[in-house]
């Protein structure tokens, strides 16, 4: 395991991780060729007009309020986290031990940690990428952790907290493949988690013939495709694809990132009270370090942490 | 055309001349009874031999093959549960998994040649065993790339096994189950060659005809001759009861086995397969629900349906009620266990869940409800041997004798009426 974290983690240095320098402002400081797309791949065709980036203000700091959703889950005593468990260095499972581990989990554990002051009371579920709205809709977890991108479309039906992450989408091709940028994949097929944004942005590549998106379950799925052969490519957030990457030696991760994908967790819009509370936390583990000490146990060999994104309310 | 409408028509009037005369008119009943009697005796043989095949297809393919084809389900299933349990126990998987599963895959690949040597090379059949034994290798090379994935640690093992779950599950064990509903209409089909209806109807009628012409024969002559018994005549008619008899007796017995292999065999150990592929997927459901780590979904819904639907007490079980009583006992057990892991689960222990699941307590509950259904399979099957064997018992002799007993009422028959003929020259 510690080699494949440490292979991941180089890939994603060697990926030179633009998206992620947590600069505060939306626009990011790398270069303009990420900036131009962004604005038109951040939601898909009509975009609701909001700034997916602002949540929502914490207004009792990390108290727990005497009813609401945050008293129920402090009353159960578990914190129900909805994630993967193939995403390696995020949210994978560990073929040693069983238990699912990563960036996204261990946000989740300091969350559990200032509910109950144990970061142990977290039960981890898997949900399909497809129905990760579906579960926090539906109460069956309370938030989902899981690189899941926010955006306008997706606020209409979920409420998400301030930005934890800045990632950004690339290809993941062979190794010996001439492909250099999504442009070069047009007409051929390219995998991406069925209900994710990077299936969606696949289609929206500005080439003709466009590449022809393939959807598998999750991206676990799409490098069994991509090492079957049934795929030509993958092409999801260079976060995912550096975990897929150091699994397969034959393969490369190529070109700029051509979208903005800022993470945040996603909570039921019933739940402000945990929203706000979420917020609370980020901003706590932003300030003490504790999200740079997550992020280099996670990402520390893609070099020192940088700042975490700035939190921004609506 | 007259000319050679002309012999036909010249034979047929020199035939019908015949019934004028007192000689002829024995000549015409010596030809009848001669030719009834070859016919019987020819469909005696027939129709014992016709049985004697039809009853050995059962025994030695029709109903191997449906055995096979419950084999090759049951063991995908199983194989498929036991790949999921090797997964979410974590770590390498334990040694007695490991053989479990090599176990399973040997016995589908076994059971799969046995069904492939038992079908015709075109048909269903055919068909899904050629796609199940293509699936399989693919299966097997799935599996074996997630377990090498899994032995250095890399998470994408995971989403190996699950490729190969879901190619079992919908592509090798429908297969399966296209093969088995081709094996019951085979065995169906194998019944009614067995019974060889049309034969014995055929059989019937010749030799009914048979002893009225011969009764008649006899009416006749001892009116025409004063002579009130004829010796040979009264031979050939004996025979000709005796050869009623023969095959009345031969072939009572043979339908009755038929009848009571068919009630108290084949459709019991269909039943009772049909209960094993049941809970094996239950056992199956338990466990994929818990590597997809979803909680409370889809296969849990199926579990349940499945654990509602199944009986123990079906009443053409009868013969193995004691096993059958066993069987729901410890399928309660089981079920009561599977509840302890959806408990520990949907209340977030997980890790229990797991324990819980594969430990040697469920393990145990599980194993002992399968080996109970095995117990009251392998007690149906063997009854089934028993009424099979003991169906084709005779069929052989009369497929000789029938003939030699014909043949001998042709003798007498001619040497009866031969006598009478004489006298008019």
């Amino acid at each position: 395991m510690r080699a494949v974290l440490t292979a991941a983690t180089a890939a994603l240095l060697l990926a030179g991780l633009t998206a992620c320098t947590g600069d505060p402002v939306p626009e990011p400081a790398a270069t303009p060729s990420v900036a131009a797309p962004a604005a038109t791949t951040a939601a898909p065709a009509s975009p609701p007009a909001c700034d997916a980036r602002t949540s929502w203000r914490p207004s009792r700091g990390l108290e727990i309020p005497a009813t609401g959703r945050l008293r129920e889950i402090s009353d159960r005593g578990r914190l129900i986290l909805g994630t993967s468990q193939d995403t390696l260095l995020f949210a994978s499972r560990d073929p040693f031990t069983g238990r699912i581990e990563g960036f996204d989990v261990d946000m989740g554990r300091q969350i559990a940690k200032a509910i109950f002051g144990d970061e142990n009371r977290l039960e981890v579920r898997v949900v399909p990428r497809a129905k990760r709205i579906e579960a926090v809709t539906s109460g069956q977890v309370d938030l989902v952790i899981n690189t899941m991108t926010t955006n306008c479309t997706r606020w209409e039906q979920v409420d998400f907290s301030t930005v934890y992450f800045e990632a950004g989408q690339r290809v993941l091709v062979g190794k010996d493949s001439a492909v250099e940028r999504i442009e070069d994949l047009g007409g051929r097929t390219v995998c991406a988690a069925e209900g994710s944004t990077s299936l969606g942005n696949i289609g929206k590549v500005a080439v003709d013939p466009k590449p022809v998106a393939v959807g598998r379950a999750d991206f676990g799925a799409c490098l069994v495709a991509f090492q079957r052969g049934e795929v030509e490519a993958i092409s999801t957030d260079d976060t995912i694809l550096a975990g897929l990457a150091a699994q397969d030696p034959y393969a490369k991760v190529v070109g700029v990132p051509f979208t903005e994908e800022p993470y945040a967790i996603a909570i039921d819009k019933k739940n402000r009270d945990l929203t706000e509370f979420v917020n609370a936390v980020l901003e706590r583990m932003r300030a003490d370090g504790t999200w740079k000490a997550v992020h280099d146990r996670w990402l520390g060999a893609s070099g020192p942490a940088p700042q975490p994104p700035a939190a921004r309310y609506r | 055309m007259t000319a050679v409408q002309a012999p036909p028509r010249a034979a047929l009037a020199r035939l019908a001349g015949l019934r004028h005369t007192s000689p002829g008119r024995l000549q015409l009943l010596l030809v009848t009874v001669l030719a009834l009697a070859a016919l019987t005796g020819l469909v005696t043989g027939l129709a014992a031999r016709s049985a004697a095949t039809g009853t050995a297809d059962l025994g030695d393919r029709a109903q191997p093959l449906l055995a096979e084809a419950e084999t090759v389900h049951a063991a995908l299933a199983d194989a498929d549960t036991t790949a999921a349990q090797a997964f979410i126990t974590g770590g390498l998987e334990p040694p007695e998994l490991t053989r479990r599963y090599d176990e399973k895959m040997a016995a589908a690949a076994t059971a799969l040649t046995g069904a492939a040597r038992r079908t015709r090379d075109d048909g269903r059949a055919a068909d899904a065993i050629r796609a199940i034994s293509t699936g399989l290798g693919d299966y097997t090379a799935l599996i074996a790339t997630a377990r090498a994935l899994n032995r250095q640690g890399k998470p994408v093992g995971a989403a190996y096994l699950s490729t190969a779950s879901q190619l079992n599950r919908e592509t090798l064990q429908p297969q399966a189950q296209a093969l088995f509903r081709e094996a019951r209409r085979d065995a169906g089909a194998g019944y009614d060659s067995a019974r060889s209806t049309w034969w014995l109807m055929l059989l019937l009628v010749l030799t009914v005809a048979l002893s009225v012409v011969l009764v008649w024969t006899q009416i006749h002559l001892s009116r025409s001759t004063r002579r009130t018994f004829n010796v040979p005549l009264l031979a050939a008619s004996a025979l000709t009861v005796l050869l009623m008899l023969g095959c009345a007796v031969v072939f009572a017995h043979q339908q009755t086995r038929l009848d009571s292999a068919d009630r108290d065999g084949s459709g019991p150990v269909e039943t009772l397969a049909d209960k094993r592929i049941t809970v094996l997927r239950e056992r199956a459901d338990e466990a994929l629900t818990l590597a997809a780590r979803t909680g409370h979904g889809e296969l849990e819904v199926e579990f349940t349906k499945l654990a509602g639907q199944i009986t123990f007490d079906d009443a053409e079980l009868g013969d193995v009620r004691s096993l059958m009583d066993e069987a729901k006992t410890r399928h309660e057990a089981y079920v009561a266990a599977h509840q302890r892991i959806r408990a520990l689960d949907d209340g977030g222990d997980y890790e229990g869940a797991v324990r819980l699941a594969v430990s040697d307590e469920t393990t145990k509950a599980f194993e002992a409800l399968t080996a109970t259904l095995d117990a009251a399979l392998n007690d149906r099957r063997a009854v089934f041997d028993a009424e099979i064997g003991a169906a084709g018992r005779g069929l052989g002799t009369l497929t000789v004798l029938g003939p030699l007993l014909a043949l001998a009422i042709c003798v007498f028959a001619t040497i009866g009426l031969r006598a009478r003929l004489e006298e008019y020259r």
